[in-house]
């Protein structure tokens, strides 16, 4: 049998290492690659390096920007007395396109769970906390997914933050049970944001 | 409900199979290890997507071959097409073409209960088969069950693993005991709910079946006595001792009682396996009560375990079952049963993988 040649192997691993890329597909692009116009490579590979390159987190809010802070957190037309707490990058972008949320925001990097080893300190809760007084924020709402993980996560913050004199909420229900927010369609979300509850 | 129809691929010992099948009663004839038990199987699996010999889907795939396909079209208030392929890379399951993304919404597509000679475990052995019975039947009952179920252990997972961690952050721990609180008052509801129903039904059938005076109770014992959140506080310290969740739906038991009696302990062996039925027949007639349509009933190799009177006493609730339009298969090695059924039952010939209807009976 005759096998790849050995950049073409290489090239099919490594896209074999993305999300949701079986090695079936991983040969299928690489294959495609290799035998585009070389203008097409140049310019994935370029725009590659310079996004890796660009892209960061705001060490603010934890979205991705190229810019410290990000342009949610210098803009002076949003409602820095409520901030919104979610999951991952992604989520401050659903919510974005929802329209219906003008406060800033705060990624958490996860949640909680005991089982994937994760704990409160690999979380950016500590600062989270450190931007309470000096935003001046007055409620968080919190924006998790409501699996088991992410609604313990919710209580969990609750609690922490409850002596610290801000207003916790959370989501209204609407949004599909046990799921992230990637489920919910723009309408549902944006009234779920508007018939958000203080976490019992 | 009935199955109209069914296709094998690769399935066990059924390389191809595609069978047509009325409602009423079904006789599947032939020796041993011939394909019997693998029919029912297959249809349980459609109903449930697991196998009532607590096998994975690896085993039932043909020897030699690279996965499973089992198909039916279910007959109840419509039609359903459901398509079921299982291999160790790829599975799929679609209910009429389009893929199954939520099992809460394909659970009760076609619903069936198993008599088996495992059930025996449901009388004897530990708390565990009796909880996933329960858990087995509201799942049937309310698909939405399941979900409440997965939420609660999942909770319990993670509250378990974080009370292995040497210190335990009492905030995070709190987070997942409210999650696992809410999750498991929903289930002991449910159970409380049901039990008692279930009692007089699972009474109802054991006299028919037995003739016996004696009296058949099931009684809901939880692990959690009034309120579950304070004795999960009175038992924070044993449970960080042990490390584990000691109170909750994950350690209920179902007491059998027979004349107020634990059964496992004080019934014969021949009491037992009716037991064993009449709580199979109490699920059956549960969900008939509930949906106002029989599932379909599987019967495996039951029959030769009882004595003439109880199979006797047996019948008419499986008579009744498919004058109700509904649908019974039972397995038999030999052609000794049952004369006593009459004759509108269709026999089938079951010969090392294959199917083959045979003529109505003559005898009267
Ligand atoms: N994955 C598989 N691939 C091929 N054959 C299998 C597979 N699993 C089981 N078998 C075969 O299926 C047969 C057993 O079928 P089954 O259990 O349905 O028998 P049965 O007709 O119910 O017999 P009995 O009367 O003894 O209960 C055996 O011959 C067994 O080798
Ligand atoms: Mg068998
Ligand atoms: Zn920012």
């Amino acid at each position: 049998m005759v096998s790849l040649p050995e950049t073409l192997h290489q090239l099919t691993a490594v896209l074999g290492e993305l999300p949701g890329i079986g090695p079936r597909t991983a040969e299928r692009l690489a294959l495609f690659l290799v035998q585009a116009p070389p203008e097409l490579t140049q310019r994935l590979a370029s725009a590659l390096l310079a996004a890796r390159e660009r892209i960061q987190t705001c060490r603010v809010c934890g979205a991705l920007t190229e810019s410290q802070p990000c342009a949610l957190c210098t803009d002076a037309r949003r409602d820095g007395t409520t901030l919104c707490v979610v999951e991952r990058p992604v989520d401050l972008l659903l919510i974005e396109k929802s329209g219906s949320f003008r406060g800033r925001y705060h990624v958490l990097g996860g949640k909680l769970s005991p089982l994937n080893g994760i704990e409160p300190e690999d979380l950016r809760i500590r600062e989270l906390e450190e931007r309470l007084g000096p935003e001046g924020v007055r409620e968080v709402v919190l924006a998790l997914p409501t699996d088991v993980e992410g609604d313990a996560t919710c209580h969990y913050l609750a609690r922490r933050l409850a002596p610290r004199g801000v207003r916790v909420t959370r989501l209204a229900h609407g949004l599909p049970v046990g799921g992230g927010l990637e489920f919910a369609d723009e309408l549902t979300l944006s009234r779920a944001l508007a018939g958000r509850q203080p976490v019992a | 409900m009935h199955l109209a129809h069914l296709r094998l691929r690769d399935f066990r010992n059924y390389a191809r199979l595609d069978a047509d099948f009325g409602p009423g009663f079904h006789l599947l004839l032939g020796g041993n290890a011939q394909g019997k038990t693998n029919l029912l199987e297959a249809i349980y699996l459609l109903a449930t997507l697991r196998s009532f010999r607590g096998v994975g889907g690896a085993q039932m795939v043909r020897h030699g071959a690279a996965g499973y396909f089992v198909g039916a079209r279910v007959l109840a208030a419509g039609t359903s097409d459901i398509r079921l392929y299982w291999s160790p890379t790829a599975r799929s399951l679609t209910l009429n073409q389009r893929p199954v993304r939520r099992l809460t919404e394909y659970l009760g597509t076609l619903r069936a209960v198993v008599f088996c000679t495992e059930d025996l475990q449901l009388v004897k052995g530990p708390a565990a088969r009796r909880r996933r019975f329960l858990d087995l039947l509201l799942t049937q009952a309310h698909p939405g069950y399941l979900s409440v179920l997965q939420r609660y252990l999942q909770a319990l997972r993670a509250r378990n693993a974080l009370l292995k961690a040497r210190t335990p952050d009492p905030a995070a721990l709190a987070g997942f005991t409210a999650e696992l609180v809410a999750a498991g008052n929903e289930i002991m509801r449910q159970r409380r709910e049901l039990v008692p129903r279930l009692s007089a039904l699972t009474r109802l059938a054991y006299r028919r079946i037995a003739h016996d005076a004696e009296e058949v109770r099931l009684d809901y014992a939880p692990s959690v006595k009034a309120h579950f959140a304070e004795e999960l506080n009175r038992a924070a310290e044993r449970e960080r001792a042990l490390r584990l969740t000691l109170l909750g739906p994950h350690r209920d038991e179902l007491r059998i009682l027979l004349d107020e009696r634990p059964a496992a302990q004080f019934a014969s062996e021949g009491q037992k396996r009716t037991l064993a039925i009449a709580f199979k027949m109490a699920q059956a007639e549960y969900l008939t009560g509930l949906h106002g349509i029989p599932p379909v009933l599987l019967l495996d190799d039951v029959m030769g375990e009882l004595d003439a009177s109880r199979r006797a006493g047996l019948l008419p609730l499986l008579e009744r079952a498919h004058h109700a339009s509904g649908q019974v298969f039972m397995t038999c090695t030999e052609e000794q049963w049952p004369a006593e059924l009459g004759r509108r039952l269709q026999r089938w010939q079951v010969r090392a993988g294959t199917l083959r209807p045979l003529p109505a009976t003559s005898e009267g």
